[in-house]
C-alpha cells in the first residue's frame, strides 16, 4: 500500500498543500486530478524526495519512503529530463543501474524496454536527435526500465498523440497487472475516467474527493434526471415540488431532484404534457464531478 | 507510439516481487556509477580527444625545439692534407674550447680534399698547414670555422717556432670552475621544467574545471537532475562528477608527464633525470590538490545557474584567481625568493601554481611546502562543505539565477 498522509507544504506564505492524504493499493491505478497549481506536482516531488514536506509523510508498505525505497520507484517528472547528448540505450542502462540493477541485467532491460516502446532502432542514437514524441517514450522507458515496485508519473500523457496515449495506457495497465501501484496526474479527465480504478481530486491544497469513479458519482451532490418532452410548454417542471430545473431547451430538460423526491411523480407530470421520448438518470462525467468538487464549498476557501 | 506493448513473458504476477539482478546500491556504488558515466562520456568526446592529442604534440614539439636549440648544428668535419698528427690534435683542442667536437679526416692530395669539400663530405679542407702559406678550402664562408682553423694553425706555428728556438713549453694550467650559488645550473633546469609543468597544470585546471561546471549546468538545464536526485543524494552526484573527471584529468596529466620525461631522456635534453622526475611528480601532486579545490568551487558556482549562457558570469571570479596564480608563478620562476612569490605560495588556490616553481628553484624548505599543503587541504575541506551545501540547495531551483545566499539557506 502506498500512502500519502497529511502532507503540508508552504513556499513562503503560499500554502501549497494543506493535509493531502490518499492511499493506493498494489495493482491499483490512481488518477490524480486538480486544477493548475493545485499541488499535484508538489505532492509527487515530496514522494520522490525532491521537496521536503513541512508535515506528514509518504509510506510504502507501512514504512516511510526513504532513499532505498525510492530506488524501487519509477518516476517521470513533469519537466522531462534526460541527458541530451547520451545515446538512448546507454542512458536507459545508466538509469537501470542507478536504481540498483547489475550491469548485465541493466543492459538487457534497456534493450528490452527500448524494443517494447518501439525505440529499438533508435537505441544507438543520441537523445537530442529524436523527435519529441520519441524522447517522451525514452522518458517513460527510463521510469520503467528497472522494473520498479511503484510508479509515480507526473502528466505522463501530455504531449502524446492518440496512438501514443493508447500505447502508454496499455503499458501502465500492464504494470498494474504486475501488482504495481500506479499514481499519475493528468488533465485529461476522460482518460483518467477510462483507466483509473481510483481518482483523487486535489483543490486548494486538499483532496476534496477521492474514491472509485462510481463512488464519486454516488457522493456527487444531487443526481440529475434528463427528461425530453417535445410538446411540453416552457417551464413545465418549474412548479414540481422538490425539483430544480438545471437546464431546459425545447423540451430537453435536465432536472435535479432533492433527496426524497419521487422520480415517478416527475414522470407522471411529464406524461401529462404529452409524449415522453427520453427519461433517464444521467451519470455525471468525471469532468462534471471535477467541476463540482473544485468549485464547491466556497466556505472552505475562507477557512 | 505505434508498437503495441506486449506482455513480457517473464513478468512477475505477484506484487512486490524482487526483480532479478536488483539490489540496493550503496552510496559508494552510486558515486562510482556517476564517475563511470563522466569518464565514458568524456573519453568518447571528439573535442576532448583532439585537445589531448594537441597537448601531447605541444610537449613533444617543445622537446624537439630544445634539442635543436641545444645542438646548434652538426659537428664540423675538417679535411687535412699534409702535416702531422699535431695538426689534427690542435684542431680538435681548438674545437673543444668552442664547445664542438671536430672530426679530422686526412686526405692524400689536394684534389681529393677539394672534391670532398665540393661533395660536402667535409665542411672544409686545410691544405699545407705546416707550410708557409696554409690554405682553407670551404664551399662557402663560415666565420666560426675559419676562426677555429686560424687559431689552431696559429697555435701550431707559435709552438713550432718556440720549439725551434729551444723553448720547452709547459702544459698550460687547467682552470678550475667554481660557482658561488651552489648548483645554480641544475636548479635553472628544474625551474624550467616546473614552469612547463605549471603551464600544463593551469591549462588542465581550467579545462577540467570547465568540464565540471558544464556538466553541472547540463544536468540542471536538461532537468535530468530530478531523475538523478530521486536515486541519490546531491553530494553523491557531486562527488561522482568531480572524481570521475578528476581521474581523467590526472590520467591526462600523467600521460603528458610520461611522454615529457621519456622524451626528455630520449632526446637527452636534461642533465639530471632524477631531479626532472622529482619536479614532475611535485607538479602532478599539486595538480591533484588544485583540482580538488577548483572543481568544488566551479561546481558550486555552476549550480547557481540553469543555462550554459549564464555560466561565464558565475565562474569568472574563480577563473581570475587561477589566472593570477599563473601570472605569479611565471614571475616566481625569475625571482623565486621574492616576497610576492613567498607569500602567495602559501595562499590556498594560488599555492598549487606558485609552490612547485619555488620548490624546483630550491627556494622552499620542507616545512614551507608542508604548511602550504596543510593550508590547501583545510581550504578544500571548507570549500567542499560550503560548496556542497550551495550545490544541494541550488540544484533543484531552475529558472533564473540563484544567489549564493539563497542556495545556502535553501532547504528542498
Amino acid at each position: 500500500m502506498l500512502e500519502f498522509d497529511g502532507l503540508h507544504k508552504a513556499y513562503g506564505s503560499n500554502q501549497v498543500l494543506q493535509g493531502v492524504g490518499f492511499s493506493v493499493a498494489p495493482g491499483q491505478m490512481f488518477g490524480f486530478c486538480g486544477s493548475n497549481g493545485a499541488g499535484k506536482t508538489t505532492t509527487m516531488r515530496i514522494a520522490m524526495g525532491l521537496a521536503r514536506a513541512d508535515a506528514g509523510e509518504v509510506r510504502w508498505d507501512g514504512r516511510p519512503v526513504d532513499e532505498e525505497v525510492r530506488r524501487r520507484i519509477g518516476y517521470m517528472p513533469e519537466e522531462r529530463g534526460l541527458y541530451p547528448k547520451m545515446e538512448v540505450g546507454e542512458q536507459l542502462t545508466y538509469f537501470a543501474r542507478l536504481h540498483g540493477m547489475a550491469a548485465g541485467p541493466a543492459a538487457r532491460a534497456a534493450v528490452e524496454w527500448a524494443d517494447r516502446l518501439g525505440l529499438g532502432e533508435r537505441r544507438a542514437e543520441r537523445l537530442e536527435k529524436l523527435s519529441l514524441g520519441n524522447q517522451q517514450r525514452v522518458q517513460l522507458a527510463a521510469a520503467l526500465v528497472s522494473e520498479p515496485d511503484v510508479l509515480i508519473l507526473d502528466e505522463p500523457f501530455s504531449g502524446l498523440d492518440p496512438v501514443g496515449v493508447d500505447s502508454l495506457a496499455e503499458a501502465l495497465l500492464e504494470q498494474c497487472r504486475r501488482g504495481v501501484p500506479v499514481v499519475f496526474s493528468s488533465h485529461q479527465l476522460d482518460l483518467v475516467e477510462r483507466l483509473c480504478d481510483a481518482v483523487g481530486i486535489l483543490a486548494r491544497g486538499r483532496i476534496v474527493a477521492s474514491g472509485t469513479v462510481p463512488e464519486l458519482r454516488a457522493a456527487g451532490a444531487g443526481r440529475q434526471l434528463r427528461v425530453v418532452v417535445p410538446q411540453a410548454p416552457h417551464g413545465w417542471a418549474a412548479e414540481l415540488p422538490g425539483v430544480r430545473v438545471v437546464s431546459e431547451q425545447r423540451g430537453d430538460t435536465v432536472l435535479e431532484l432533492l433527496p426524497g423526491t419521487d422520480d415517478q411523480q416527475v414522470l407522471a407530470a411529464a406524461l401529462a404534457t404529452g409524449p415522453v421520448t427520453h427519461f433517464a438518470w444521467r451519470e455525471p462525467t468525471l469532468v462534471e464531478l471535477f467541476r463540482g468538487a473544485v468549485t464547491a464549498t466556497p466556505a472552505e476557501v475562507a477557512a | 507510439m505505434t508498437a503495441p506493448v506486449q506482455t513480457p513473458s517473464s513478468a512477475p504476477t505477484t506484487a512486490r516481487s524482487v526483480t532479478p539482478g536488483t539490489s540496493p546500491n550503496s552510496a559508494a556504488a552510486q558515486v562510482r556509477l556517476v564517475a563511470g558515466r563522466e569518464v565514458s562520456t568524456r573519453i568518447r568526446d571528439k573535442g576532448f580527444l583532439i585537445g589531448s592529442a594537441v597537448l601531447i604534440l605541444l610537449i613533444l614539439g617543445m622537446l624537439v625545439f630544445q634539442v635543436v636549440i641545444n645542438s646548434g648544428g652538426p659537428d664540423p668535419r675538417i679535411g687535412v692534407v699534409g702535416g702531422d698528427a699535431a695538426v689534427g690534435q690542435a684542431l680538435q683542442a681548438q674545437g673543444e674550447g668552442l664547445g664542438t667536437d671536430v672530426d679530422v679526416v686526412d686526405y692524400d692530395d689536394e684534389a681529393a680534399a677539394r672534391s670532398a669539400v665540393a661533395a660536402e663530405e667535409v665542411d672544409a679542407a686545410l691544405l699545407g698547414p705546416a707550410g708557409a702559406q696554409p690554405e682553407l678550402v670551404l664551399l662557402r664562408g663560415d666565420p666560426q670555422l675559419e676562426a677555429l682553423v686560424q687559431s689552431a694553425v696559429q697555435g701550431l706555428s707559435v709552438s713550432d717556432q718556440l720549439t725551434a728556438a729551444g723553448v720547452q713549453l709547459q702544459p698550460a694550467p687547467q682552470v678550475d670552475v667554481v660557482t658561488l650559488a651552489a648548483d645554480s645550473e641544475d636548479n635553472t633546469e628544474a625551474t624550467i621544467v616546473a614552469l612547463v609543468g605549471v603551464v600544463l597544470l593551469y591549462s588542465l585546471l581550467i579545462l577540467f574545471g570547465q568540464f565540471v561546471a558544464q556538466g553541472v549546468v547540463e544536468e540542471k538545464s536538461s532537468r535530468v537532475v530530478e531523475l538523478l536526485l530521486a536515486t541519490m543524494k546531491p553530494w553523491q552526484l557531486l562527488a561522482g562528477k568531480i572524481i570521475g573527471l578528476g581521474l581523467l584529468g590526472l590520467a591526462q596529466m600523467l600521460v603528458i608527464a610520461v611522454v615529457g620525461v621519456v622524451g626528455a631522456l630520449a632526446f637527452d635534453v636534461v642533465e639530471l633525470p632524477g631531479q626532472l622526475i622529482g619536479t614532475v611528480l611535485t607538479v602532478v601532486a599539486w595538480f591533484v590538490v588544485g583540482y580538488a579545490f577548483y572543481a568544488s568551487v566551479f561546481a558550486a558556482a555552476a549550480s547557481l545557474v540553469s543555462r550554459q549562457e549564464d555560466l561565464g558570469s558565475v565562474i569568472t571570479p574563480a577563473s581570475i584567481v587561477l589566472v593570477i596564480g599563473f601570472v605569479i608563478a611565471i614571475q616566481a620562476a625569475q625571482d623565486p625568493s621574492s616576497t610576492l612569490a613567498t607569500v602567495t605560495s602559501y595562499i590556498p588556490g594560488l599555492s598549487p601554481m606558485v609552490m612547485p616553481v619555488r620548490q624546483a628553484a630550491g627556494d622552499a624548505a620542507l616545512w614551507e611546502v608542508g604548511l602550504a599543503v596543510v593550508l590547501m587541504v583545510l581550504a578544500i575541506a571548507v570549500v567542499v562543505r560550503i560548496g556542497g551545501r550551495v550545490y544541494a540547495g541550488a540544484l533543484l531551483r531552475t529558472g533564473g539565477k540563484v544567489t549564493f545566499r539563497e542556495a545556502l539557506k535553501a532547504e528542498r
